[in-house]
C-alpha cells in the first residue's frame, strides 16, 4: 500500500463529505450525518495506519504541488509530515471524531442537522489543512477557512439575534488578528524570499540575523494571528460569545482544536521568534491566563465558565511557547483537547438533559439522574484542575517547570495562582451544578443522554485520565528536542518528582482552590462571593468591561470614520462638487435659453446682425 | 476568421436579428438572446481551453485592414491579459441573459441592448486596435445609460442616469483625447497596439517626458473615471443601485474592467516614465477606494448601495497592483479583474433576485432570509465571503497576490499595510453586518411567503458564477500561468526607462516611509 | 453717365435690404415670403451683373439654376402656406408658435 497518498486522502475526505452533503443530501439528515462521521473516522483510522507504517518521522516529510507561481512569489499546496503535524492530525481526527459521533445524538432533534454536519466537515477539512500546511500562505488560507467555518457554526441558529451577533463578532475579531498575521507573512516573505516553513527554517538557521531589525516585528505580527485565533488578550472577547453555537461546536472548535491552532502555529514557526518577541508572547499568555481565570470565577452560564477556562488554559500554552517550551505547550494542548472536549460534551449532555438550561444555579443534584455524565464530568474537572495523576497535572506541571527553568518567577507565580483559581472555579461549577438538591423542576426531571452521546464521554474520560503518561511528551520531544531521552510509562508517571518545587506548589495551589471552593460552594443556594468581593466581583462578572471598552473605542472609531466618509461622499462629493457642476450647467442653460425666443424673425435679425458684424470685421478695415 | 470574432459577433448578430422579431414574440426573443450568449460563452470556454499557457504573444489573431490612411485595422487577438477577461465577460453575459427574466416591459428593446453590451465589450477586450478598442467599448457603454433610464428602479433613477452618463462620458472623452494624443505623438501612423508597442521599444521612438506627462494623466483619469477610481466613484454605487440587475452585472462585472485593461495594455508600456512618476499617486488613490469607500460601504442602508460601494472598494486593489509596477502586482491586478467580474455579477444578480421577491433592498426591512431562501441566501453568503477575501474564492488569490506585489515595492509599504487593513478588517465589518441584517436574525412576518430559486434553470446563473469563482480560487494556476508570460514584457517596458530622468511628479509627491 | 457695375450692385443691395427688412419686420407669412423672393432676386441681379462685366457666362448659368429652384421652392412654400391658412385661418407668424398642427 502506498502510504504517501494517505495524508492527502485524510485531508480531502471531509471536504468531499461536505461537498456531497451540500450538493446532494441536504434533504437526508441521517445519511448526511453518517457521511460526515464516516469521513472523519476514516481519517482517524488512516492516520493511525499512516503512523503505524511510517512512524512519527516519515522518510518523505513533505509532499507538495505548485499552487501559485508568479515571479518570485512561489506558493505550494503541500503537506508537512512530522511529529508535530501527525500528533495534531491524531487529535483533530480522534477528538473530532468523538465529537462528530456525539453530535449525531445532540443534534438529532434539529431540523438543519444535515447543514450542521456539512459545516462540521468543512471545519474538519480546514483544520486539517492548517495542521498539514507546509507554507505560510497555505496556512493563512486554511486559517481563514477555519475562521469562516467557526463563523458559520457559531451562527448556526442564525434566527437567534444573539447567535448572529456572536458569529459576526468572532469573525471580525479574528480578522483583526489575521491582519497582523498577513503583515507578518508579507514581512517574512519580503526579507527571506520564501513562504515554505522548511526553507525559512533553513534560512534562519544559516543566518539567525536574517530578519535584521524587523525580527521582533515579524515575530509579533505573526503572533497576532495566534492572538486572534487562540483568543489571547486583547482579542479574547469573541470566545465567550462564541458559545452561542451548538455545544458540540464549542467542544470541537472553541475548545479542542481551532483555538489551539494559534499555539500550534507558534510552535511551527518557532524559529522565527527572537527573544524580545518571545518575551512579549509569554507575558500576553500569562496575562490572558490570569484574566480569564478571574472572569471565570464569576460566570453562571455553564458554557461560559468552560469558555473562560479554555481562554485561561490557552494562555498557559501561549505562555509556555513564550518561555521557549514548545513541548510543554503542545503537551498541554493535547491533554487540554481531551479533557476540555470532555467537559464541553458533558456540559452539552447536561444542557440536553435539562432541556436547554445553561444556568448552573438552576441545576443541582444531577448525580442521581445522569450518572455517566456525572462521573465523566468529575474526571474532566480533576484533569483540568491538575490533580495527580490525571492528564492535566502532568502537562501543567511541565509548564510550571518550564517557567521555573527559565527563571521567570513572575510568570511562575501567575501560573501557580491561576492553577489555584482553575481548581476553584471548576469545583464551584461542579458543586453547584451537580451536587446538592435540584433547584428547579427541570433539574428534577433531568434524564441521562443516549449512548451515542455518553460513549464519546467515556472514551474521552479515559484519555483524560491516562493522557499524562502514555508517551505524548516523547513524541513532541522527538520533534523539538531530539536529544531528550525516551521515557517508559513508569518514568513518565514519576516524571514530576524530578522537579519537586513546581510540583509541590502546583498541588498546593490545587488543594487551596479545592478547599476554598468547598467552603464557599459546598452547600449553598446562592453565590456568596459578590458580597465578599464587592466591586471586584461585579467587574469579574462583567468580564472587566472589555466589551464595553471596545464598543466605546474601536467600534465607535470605525463607525465614526464611516460616518465621516459617508458625510463627505453625500455632501461634499455628491452635494457640493457634483451639485456645483450640475447647478452651474443648469444656470448657464437657463440663461442661454433666454436667447432662444422661438421667434423666426428674431433669429433672422440676429443672423443678419451676425453676418453684418462678420462682414465688417473682414472688409471694414 | 478568428474564434474571437465569433465570440463577440454572435451577440451582435443576435441583436441585429432581434430588430426584425416582433415585440410580442417574447419567448423567441428570450430564446435568441440566450442561445447567442450561450454560444458566445461556449466559444469563450473553448478558446480559454485551447489557449496555450506559457507563451508570449497573441493567439487566435486576425487582422483585416480597414482605413489604411489612418492605420486603422480590425485586429483581434488574445494574450494572457485578456484571455481571462473574455472568458469572464462571456460567462457573465450568459448569466446576465439568464437573469433577465425579471424584465417585464419592453423586453425586445432590453434584450437588443443587452446583446449589444455583451458583444461590444467582448469585442473591445479582444481588439488590438485602439480605434476598435475604443469604439466597441462605447458601443457597449451607451446601452447602459438607456437601460438604467428606462428599466431602472428607485426614485433616484433619473438622477443616477444623469450622473452615470455624465461621468462615464467625460471619462471616455478624456481617454479618447489621451488616445488621440498618443497616436499623434507617437507618429507611428497606426492604431495597432502591438505595432505601437513594438515601435516604442526602439529607444529613439519613445515619447518625450513632456508628452508622456501630458498623456498619462489623461489616460489615468479618463480610464480611472470609467473604473470609479476615487474620488470619481460616486456614480458607481448610485448607478448600480438604480440599474436593473442584468445591466449592473454586465457593467460592474465586465464593462468596468475596460479602463484598467486599457491602462495596463496601453498606458503602462507606452508611457513608462510617466507611469513611474504616478506610482505614489495611484497608490494613494487606490487607498481612497479601499479605505474610504470601504467606510462609506459600512454606512449604507440599502443592500445594492452597499454592494456597489464594496465593488468600488475592490477596484482599489487593482489600482494598488498597477501601482506596484512589478510582475506579481500586475498579475494580481489582472487576477482581481477576472475574479471581481464574476463576483460583482453574482452579487448584483442576487440582490436583483432579492429585490424581485421581497420588493425592497432596505437592509433594516430585511432579515432572516436564509430560512426562506436557502439557495439564494447561501449564494449571497458565499458572495459576501468572497467579497471580504475568503480563500477558496478567486478574489482572495488576486488580493493576496497584489499584497505580495505591493509589498515588494518598498515605497508602497505603508499603502500595503492600509490596504491589508481594508481587505481583512473593513471588508469583514461591512460584509458580516450585511449578512447579519439580511440573512441572519428573525424573518419578518411579511416575508413568510417568499419563494427560493426553485428550479435548476433559475439557479443556473448563480451556480455558474459561483463555480467560476471557486474554480479560479482553488486553481489559480489556470489563470496565472497564462497571465504571467504576457505581463512580463509590459513590466519590463514599464520599468526599463528608470535612468535619471524621473518625471517631476515624483519629486512633488511626498515620499512615504518604508 | 455710364452705368457701371456699382450701380447694379447698389440696386441689388437695396433690393436685398428691402427683402431682409421685410422678412424681419413683417408678420404676415405671405409678405415674408415675397420679401424672401426679393432677396433671392437681389442675388440674381448681382450674379447677372457680375457675369456681364466679367464677360463670362458662369453667373448667368447659376441664375438659371436659382430661378428653377426658386420656382420649385415657391410651389412648395405657397402650398404649405395655403395649407396652414386653411388649418388655422391665419397667416400671421404670431399665431403659428406651436410646431403641431
Amino acid at each position: 500500500m502506498n502510504y504517501a497518498n494517505l495524508p492527502w486522502i485524510i485531508l480531502f475526505l471531509p471536504l468531499a463529505a461536505a461537498t456531497v452533503i451540500a450538493l446532494f443530501t441536504l434533504g437526508n439528515r441521517t445519511l448526511s450525518a453518517l457521511l460526515s462521521i464516516g469521513a472523519i473516522v476514516t481519517g482517524f483510522i488512516l492516520t493511525v495506519a499512516f503512523i503505524a507504517g511510517n512512524g512519527f518521522h516519515p522518510a518523505v516529510s513533505e509532499t507538495s504541488a505548485t499552487w501559485l507561481s508568479i515571479g518570485t512569489l512561489q506558493a505550494d499546496f503541500g503537506l508537512k509530515l512530522d511529529a508535530l503535524s501527525l500528533m495534531m492530525l491524531l487529535i483533530v481526527t480522534g477528538v473530532g471524531g468523538a465529537i462528530h459521533i456525539y453530535s449525531f445524538g445532540y443534534m438529532h432533534e434539529d431540523r438543519s442537522m444535515a447543514r450542521f454536519f456539512a459545516f462540521l466537515s468543512l471545519f474538519t477539512f480546514s483544520m486539517l489543512g492548517i495542521v498539514l500546511a507546509n507554507n505560510f500562505l497555505q496556512m493563512f488560507i486554511f486559517w481563514e477557512l477555519v475562521g469562516v467555518s467557526s463563523y458559520l457554526l457559531i451562527g448556526f441558529w442564525f434566527e437567534k439575534p444573539s447567535a448572529g451577533d456572536a458569529a459576526k463578532k468572532a469573525f471580525i475579531t479574528n480578522r483583526l488578528g489575521d491582519f497582523g498575521f498577513m503583515l507578518g507573512i508579507l514581512l517574512v516573505w519580503g526579507l527571506l524570499g520564501s513562504l515554505n516553513f522548511g526553507e525559512l527554517a533553513a534560512a534562519m538557521k544559516a543566518n539567525p540575523a536574517a530578519l535584521g531589525t524587523a525580527a521582533t516585528a515579524a515575530g509579533l505580527l505573526v503572533f497576532c494571528g495566534a492572538v486572534g485565533k487562540s483568543a489571547q488578550f486583547p482579542l479574547h472577547v469573541w470566545l465567550a460569545d462564541a458559545m452561542e453555537g451548538p455545544t458540540p461546536v464549542s467542544a470541537l472548535i472553541h475548545a479542542a482544536t481551532m483555538v489551539a491552532a494559534g499555539v500550534y502555529m507558534l510552535c511551527r514557526i518557532f524559529f522565527l521568534l527572537n527573544a524580545d518577541a518571545l518575551h512579549v508572547i509569554s507575558y500576553v499568555g500569562g496575562f490572558t491566563a490570569l484574566l480569564a481565570a478571574l472572569i471565570a470565577v464569576q460566570q453562571n452560564d455553564i458554557k461560559r465558565i468552560l469558555a473562560y477556562s479554555t481562554l485561561s488554559q490557552l494562555g498557559y500554552m501561549v505562555m509556555s511557547v513564550g518561555l521557549s517550551g514548545e513541548t510543554p505547550a503542545m503537551f498541554h494542548l493535547t491533554t487540554h483537547a481531551f479533557f476540555k472536549a470532555l467537559l464541553f460534551l458533558g456540559a452539552g449532555s447536561v444542557i440536553h438533559g435539562l432541556h436547554e438550561e445553561q444556568d448552573i444555579w438552576k441545576m443541582g443534584g444531577l448525580k442521581k439522574h445522569m450518572p455517566i455524565t456525572f462521573w465523566t464530568f468529575i474526571i474532566g474537572t480533576l484533569a483540568l484542575s491538575g490533580v495527580p495523576p490525571f492528564a492535566g497535572f502532568y502537562s501543567k506541571d511541565s509548564i510550571l517547570g518550564q517557567a521555573l527553568a527559565q527563571h521567570d518567577y513572575l510568570l511562575f507565580g501567575v501560573a501557580v495562582f491561576v492553577a489555584g483559581l482553575t481548581t476553584f472555579y471548576m469545583f464551584r461549577l461542579f458543586f453547584v451544578a451537580f451536587l446538592g438538591e435540584p433547584r428547579t423542576e427541570k433539574a428534577k426531571h433531568a434524564h441521562e443522554s443516549p449512548a451515542v452521546m455518553t460513549g464519546p464521554l467515556v472514551v474521552l474520560s479515559v484519555l483524560a485520565v491516562v493522557g499524562g503518561f502514555i508517551g505524548i511528551t516523547t513524541i513532541y520531544n522527538s520533534q523539538f528536542t531530539p536529544d531528550a531521552e525516551k521515557l517508559t510509562v513508569a518514568q513518565q508517571l514519576l516524571e514530576p518528582l524530578h522537579n519537586i518545587v513546581p510540583m509541590l506548589l502546583g498541588i498546593g495551589a490545587v488543594a487551596v482552590g479545592l478547599f476554598a471552593a468547598y467552603t464557599l460552594y459546598g452547600r449553598t443556594e446562592s453565590d456568596p462571593l459578590p458580597a465578599k468581593l464587592g466591586g471586584l466581583a461585579t467587574a469579574m462578572k462583567n468580564r472587566f468591561y472589555f466589551d464595553e471598552l471596545y464598543e466605546a473605542t474601536f467600534i465607535r472609531l470605525h463607525d465614526g470614520l464611516a460616518a465621516v466618509a459617508d458625510f463627505i461622499d453625500r455632501w461634499l462629493v455628491e452635494g457640493l462638487c457634483i451639485g456645483f457642476i450640475r447647478g452651474g450647467t443648469d444656470l448657464s442653460g437657463r440663461t442661454l435659453r433666454l436667447l432662444q425666443t422661438g421667434n423666426l424673425q428674431t433669429y433672422a435679425f440676429l443672423f443678419t446682425l451676425g453676418v453684418a458684424v462678420v462682414l465688417y470685421l473682414m472688409l471694414g478695415k | 476568421m478568428s474564434i474571437l470574432t465569433y465570440i463577440s459577433g454572435w451577440p451582435l448578430l443576435a441583436a441585429l436579428l432581434l430588430v426584425f422579431v416582433p415585440a410580442n414574440y417574447r419567448v423567441i426573443i428570450r430564446f435568441v438572446a440566450l442561445v447567442a450568449t450561450f454560444i458566445s460563452m461556449a466559444l469563450a470556454i473553448c478558446m480559454f481551453w485551447h489557449f496555450k499557457a506559457g507563451q508570449t504573444g497573441f493567439q487566435f489573431e486576425q487582422q483585416v485592414p480597414w482605413v489604411d490612411s489612418l492605420g486603422i485595422s480590425y485586429h483581434v487577438g488574445v494574450d494572457g491579459l485578456n484571455v481571462g477577461l473574455i472568458l469572464m465577460g462571456a460567462i457573465v453575459g450568459f448569466a446576465a441573459a439568464c437573469c433577465s427574466w425579471e424584465i417585464e416591459r419592453r423586453e425586445k428593446e432590453f434584450y437588443i441592448l443587452l446583446l449589444l453590451m455583451t458583444g461590444g465589450i467582448l469585442g473591445a477586450f479582444a481588439s488590438l486596435d485602439m480605434f476598435f478598442f475604443y469604439f466597441l467599448h462605447e458601443l457597449a457603454l451607451v446601452p447602459t445609460f438607456i437601460m438604467i433610464g428606462v428599466w431602472g428602479r428607485g426614485e433616484r433613477k433619473n438622477y443616477a442616469t444623469f450622473q452615470i452618463t455624465l461621468y462615464l462620458s467625460i471619462g471616455a472623452l478624456l481617454a479618447l483625447i489621451g488616445l488621440i494624443a498618443l497616436y499623434v505623438q507617437m507618429g507611428a501612423h497606426t492604431f495597432d497596439i502591438p505595432a505601437l508597442i513594438k515601435y516604442a521599444q526602439d529607444p529613439h521612438n519613445s515619447l518625450s517626458l513632456k508628452a508622456q506627462n501630458f498623456i498619462f494623466p489623461l489616460l489615468l483619469f479618463g480610464f480611472g473615471i470609467l473604473v470609479s477610481l476615487w474620488p470619481f466613484h460616486s456614480w458607481a454605487p448610485l448607478g448600480y443601485g438604480s440599474a436593473p440587475a442584468p445591466t449592473a452585472m454586465l457593467h460592474a462585472g465586465v464593462l468596468k474592467k475596460f479602463g484598467i485593461y486599457g491602462l495596463i495594455r496601453i498606458a503602462l508600456p507606452l508611457l513608462p516614465q510617466a507611469a513611474q512618476g504616478y506610482v505614489q499617486i495611484i497608490a494613494w488613490l487606490a487607498l481612497g477606494n479601499i479605505i474610504y469607500v470601504g467606510f462609506v460601504a459600512m454606512r449604507q442602508r440599502d443592500l445594492n448601495l452597499l454592494v456597489g460601494n464594496s465593488s468600488v472598494a475592490h477596484m482599489g486593489f487593482i489600482f494598488l497592483g498597477i501601482a506596484s509596477l512589478n510582475l506579481i502586482g500586475i498579475t494580481g491586478a489582472v487576477l482581481i479583474m477576472v475574479a471581481h467580474g464574476f463576483l460583482a455579477a453574482l452579487t448584483f444578480a442576487l440582490s436583483g433576485y432579492i429585490f424581485k421577491t421581497t420588493g425592497t433592498l432596505e437592509i433594516s426591512e430585511l432579515g432572516g432570509l436564509c430560512r426562506k431562501l436557502p439557495f439564494i441566501g447561501t449564494a449571497l453568503l458565499m458572495a459576501a465571503m468572497a467579497g471580504c477575501g475568503l480563500p477558496g474564492f478567486a478574489n482572495f488569490v488576486g488580493e493576496a497576490t497584489v499584497f505580495f506585489g505591493a509589498w515588494s515595492q518598498p515605497a508602497l509599504h505603508t499603502a500595503t499595510v492600509l490596504a491589508v487593513w481594508g481587505a481583512l478588517v473593513i471588508g469583514a465589518v461591512y460584509m458580516t453586518r450585511a449578512i447579519r441584517n439580511v440573512l441572519h436574525g428573525p424573518l419578518p412576518q411579511k416575508f413568510n411567503q417568499l419563494a427560493d430559486a426553485a428550479n435548476l434553470w433559475r439557479k443556473l446563473p448563480y451556480a455558474l458564477l459561483l463555480v467560476s469563482l471557486f474554480l479560479f480560487g482553488c486553481f489559480p494556476k489556470l489563470l496565472t500561468d497564462k497571465i504571467e508570460p504576457d505581463v512580463k514584457p509590459i513590466v519590463t517596458m514599464a520599468t526599463q526607462a528608470r535612468a535619471g530622468v524621473l518625471p517631476v511628479a515624483l519629486n512633488s509627491t511626498p515620499a512615504i516611509s518604508n | 453717365m455710364q452705368v457701371g457695375l456699382q450701380h447694379y450692385l447698389v440696386v441689388s443691395a437695396l433690393l436685398f435690404a428691402t427683402g431682409l427688412l421685410g422678412v424681419i419686420i413683417r408678420r404676415n407669412l405671405l409678405v415674408m415670403y415675397l420679401s424672401l423672393e426679393l432677396m433671392l432676386n437681389a442675388a440674381n441681379l448681382a450674379l447677372v451683373s457680375f457675369s456681364r462685366f466679367k464677360n463670362s457666362l458662369d453667373g448667368q448659368v447659376l441664375v438659371f439654376f436659382i430661378i428653377t429652384v426658386a420656382a420649385a421652392e415657391v410651389a412648395v412654400g405657397l402650398a404649405l402656406i395655403v395649407a396652414l391658412y386653411r388649418k388655422r385661418q391665419s397667416a400671421h407668424v404670431e399665431d403659428l408658435t406651436s410646431m403641431k398642427l
